[in-house]
């Protein structure tokens, strides 16, 4: 075998399978992490700035310290640690389950090997080497070992073992971590994540998928001391004009379908469209407005004791003019200053298009010339989800990776593979009876082994 | 409220009682002392037991999402774990340093500001309960007992610390117990403590008990993550300081198989682990925000 070796296995090869590499990687992941905690990460420059100074801002930039996680060298040594665990079970994993599988039991029995181990002891007892024999083989099959009986008559020997599968625990372990971190690049590499706010009776077209996603509802929940307990959003799925499914979403729960996730991630009102809007009609010899008629978004709606009709057209939550472009615009999300935009029909003829302020009732008339003027008492906002979207072909890798990971723990931290010889060597009127063993890890599990045999062997 | 409450001060002075006696076994070598000592830790399990099931009743969910109740969480695995491992190796004078770890944990919990302390409805981003175990259990009309990721990730992260912490206590004691072996002095209080060949072996097995449970609390909070938010990772504080946990745990497990490295470096590592695990757990809590803010 030696000198025949493949010819990757150089030094390189030797070095990327040491456990030094191991340790040296692991300590030095830990420790540049906790600088990764410290220095707060993707600030902007001037945060470092004014926290460490000119010099020290500009170490960190060098060394990627303010993005240490994505830095260039931090992924080289995750790397690293993936290269190592794939080259130790690629040395360590094929030779254990080659053994495991034809594990050869019948070797050379050496009753010297057993005084050899420093779980070790000589019994005598007082009955015919037979009748130990078959004791030891009730002991042995009471605790669950495999064994083999060697020798004859008068010096049996017995090789017995167990759990040798808690070997693989390690390699398990080892294959599940580089499952995990597959399904995270994969995840990265062929999924897609996105943000879209949707109105409440909004769709929101997919261009990566064949479907759409509609927001027939937004409400938030509360508790009784009026926190708020949850988000929802109420989604169909329309595939090909059809409503093939309807989903309660909340934080926590999302919607699935086709791959694509759908998560409640924000909500707030609309900026640019209400639901309706609440106008009074003020005639010009009463001095307060009549009862507020609704009018919804967007539909010509009369407006009773009078000769007009108006439709909604325009919605700006905080008015703004932009005298250059001429254009009105929101100055921000918030509704600070709400204002609608009308038309104003008085049958059939279009009279006037005026913007009505809600916080400003009154500054210009709704209708040029006319005996009648119209007050924006109040409105009803439309609602938005805000919805991440997430697609992560990757998610059953890691799954697929989890549940190795719990096999491999079970099988390394608690399977242990014992192995034990024993001598029973009739000598005249009482036998005498070596026993001794060897455990991969956890002494202390062999140590009672071994005494509970020895106890069963020698008590009648 | 009052129920939790009464518990809480109940189980403090409990476990100020167990750490004296098994303080009190050790120094004075009275097995009676011992013997009372047991008994009085099953009653200080049973009354954190009796904390955390008040305080699910008054909150209505599993009682472990803020720093308090993770707290009790974490003093009642780590008080359950001991007592498996005196059952199980009947070596009593362990009790009086991990006793004195619970009682510190216990002290520090009800030094922590009502704000951490107060029973609170979960906010949008911790309710989860697992669908397919709120189905099993409606036939029963039990399904608001189900438990979701929450609970489960919160719980095997604990049962990780709990593991820890024992295993610093027992590598504390086996610095301490390998510097008179060494120099071969007699002192009657360090020849109480078992051999450090043992120490460092229970070690080994605390912290065989705690790495999988943490490795799978940081597995399933990852995958608790991409399933409700969709990212399972965000290199947030207390994400990255588990990370750093684990890897320093990684290392304890693997420097083991070494020979130069069992013993004395193995109980450095793992009283390293453990400051990382005190430092992921209140330091990040109280000094670096993120994303989990609320415990």
């Amino acid at each position: 075998m030696e000198g025949n070796k493949p010819w990757y296995k150089g030094s390189i090869w030797y070095f990327l399978n040491s456990l030094k590499l191991t340790l040296t990687v692991l300590i030095t992941l830990a420790v540049v992490s906790i600088f990764g905690t410290v220095v707060e990460q993707n600030q902007p420059v001037e945060n470092y700035v004014a926290a460490y100074g000119e010099k020290w801002t500009k170490f960190i930039v060098y060394v990627h310290a303010n993005d240490l996680f994505h830095s260039w060298w931090f992924l080289a040594l995750l790397t690293l640690l993936a290269v190592n665990i794939i080259v130790c079970t690629f040395e360590r994993f094929p030779p254990k389950w080659k053994s495991l599988l034809n594990h050869k039991p019948e070797g050379k029995f050496d009753s010297k090997l057993i005084e050899r181990f420093s779980n070790n002891q000589t019994v005598t007892v007082s009955a015919g080497s037979d009748a130990v024999k078959a004791r030891m083989e009730a002991a042995l099959r009471k605790k669950k070992f495999k064994f083999v009986t060697l020798g004859s008559r008068g010096d049996w020997c017995f090789y017995a073992w167990k759990g040798a599968v808690g070997r693989l625990g390690s390699d398990f372990t080892h294959i599940s971590l580089l499952l995990i971190l597959l399904g995270a690049i994969v995840g990265s590499f062929a999924g897609y994540k996105d943000y879209k706010a949707v109105y409440v009776g909004g769709t929101l077209s997919m261009p990566k998928a064949d479907f759409e996603v509609k927001l027939n509802k937004f409400w938030i929940d509360y508790y009784e001391s009026g926190q708020i307990r949850q988000y929802n959003s109420l989604l169909s799925v329309i595939e090909n004009g059809k409503e093939v499914m309807q989903k309660q979403i909340w934080v926590n729960e999302p919607l699935y379908y086709k791959g694509v996730r759908f998560y409640q991630s924000s909500y707030g009102m609309a900026w640019s469209k209400v639901e309706d809007a609440r106008l009074s009609l003020k005639k010009k010899n009463k001095d307060t407005p009549e009862k507020p008629v609704v009018i919804p978004w967007e539909t010509l709606t009369k407006i009773p004791d009078s000769k007009y009709s108006v439709k909604v057209v325009g919605y700006t939550a905080d008015f703004a003019y932009d005298e250059k472009t001429n254009q009105v615009y929101s100055k921000s999300p918030e509704a600070s200053n709400p204002a609608v935009r009308l038309e104003v029909y008085e049958g059939d003829r279009l009279v006037s298009t005026p913007w009505l302020f809600m916080k400003y009732p009154g500054i210009f008339p709704a209708i040029p010339n006319a005996d009648d003027d119209l007050v924006f008492v109040t409105f009803k906002p439309t609602m938005y989800s805000g919805l991440s979207i997430n697609k992560d072909p990757g998610t059953n890798i890691v799954w697929a990776g989890s549940i190795v990971m719990g096999i491999g723990f079970y099988l390394a931290f608690f399977v242990f593979h014992r192995r034990i010889w024993v001598q029973v060597k009739d000598s005249g009127k009482s036998t005498e009876v070596k026993i001794g063993g060897m455990i991969n890890k956890n002494n202390f599990v062999l140590e009672k082994d071994l005494k509970e045999i020895v106890d069963s062997v020698t008590s009648d | 409220m009052i129920l939790s409450l009464m518990f809480f001060t109940f189980s403090f002075a409990f476990y100020l009682i167990t750490a004296l006696l098994y303080l009190g076994h050790w120094v004075f070598k009275k097995k009676w002392l011992g013997q009372t000592a047991t008994a009085m830790c099953f009653v200080a399990l049973g009354s954190t037991t009796m904390i955390l099931i008040s305080r699910a009743s008054e909150s209505g969910h599993a009682p472990f999402s803020n720093l308090y109740e993770s707290m009790m969480l974490f003093v009642w695995a780590t008080n359950l774990g001991y007592l498996i491992m005196e059952y199980r190796h009947k070596f009593k004078v362990i009790g009086s340093v991990v006793m004195t770890i619970e009682f510190l944990a216990m002290l520090s919990a009800s030094l922590l500001p009502y704000r951490f302390k107060s029973v609170e409805p979960l906010n949008p981003a911790l309710q989860n309960k697992w669908h397919w175990l709120m189905s099993a259990l409606a036939p029963f009309g039990l399904e608001k007992y189900a438990i979701g990721w929450l609970d489960f990730h919160v719980f095997t992260t604990f049962v990780g610390y709990a593991g820890f912490a024992i295993s610093f206590g027992l590598s504390i004691i086996f610095v301490i117990k390998e510097k008179f072996e060494v120099s071969s002095k007699p002192n009657s209080f360090v020849d109480a403590f078992p051999d450090s060949r043992i120490l460092d072996e229970l070690s080994y097995r605390s912290i065989a008990w705690g790495f999988p449970f943490l490795a799978v609390g940081i597995v399933s909070g990852a995958v608790w993550a991409n399933y409700a938010w969709g990212t399972y990772w965000s290199w947030d504080p207390k994400e990255t300081w588990s990370l750093i946990t684990w890897f320093i745990y990684a290392a304890y497990l693997h420097a083991r198989v070494t020979r130069g490295w069992k013993g004395k470096r193995a109980a450095y590592l793992s009283i390293a682990g453990f400051l990382a695990v005190i430092f992921l757990y209140w330091g990040v809590s109280f000094i670096l925000p993120g994303l989990h803010a609320y415990a």
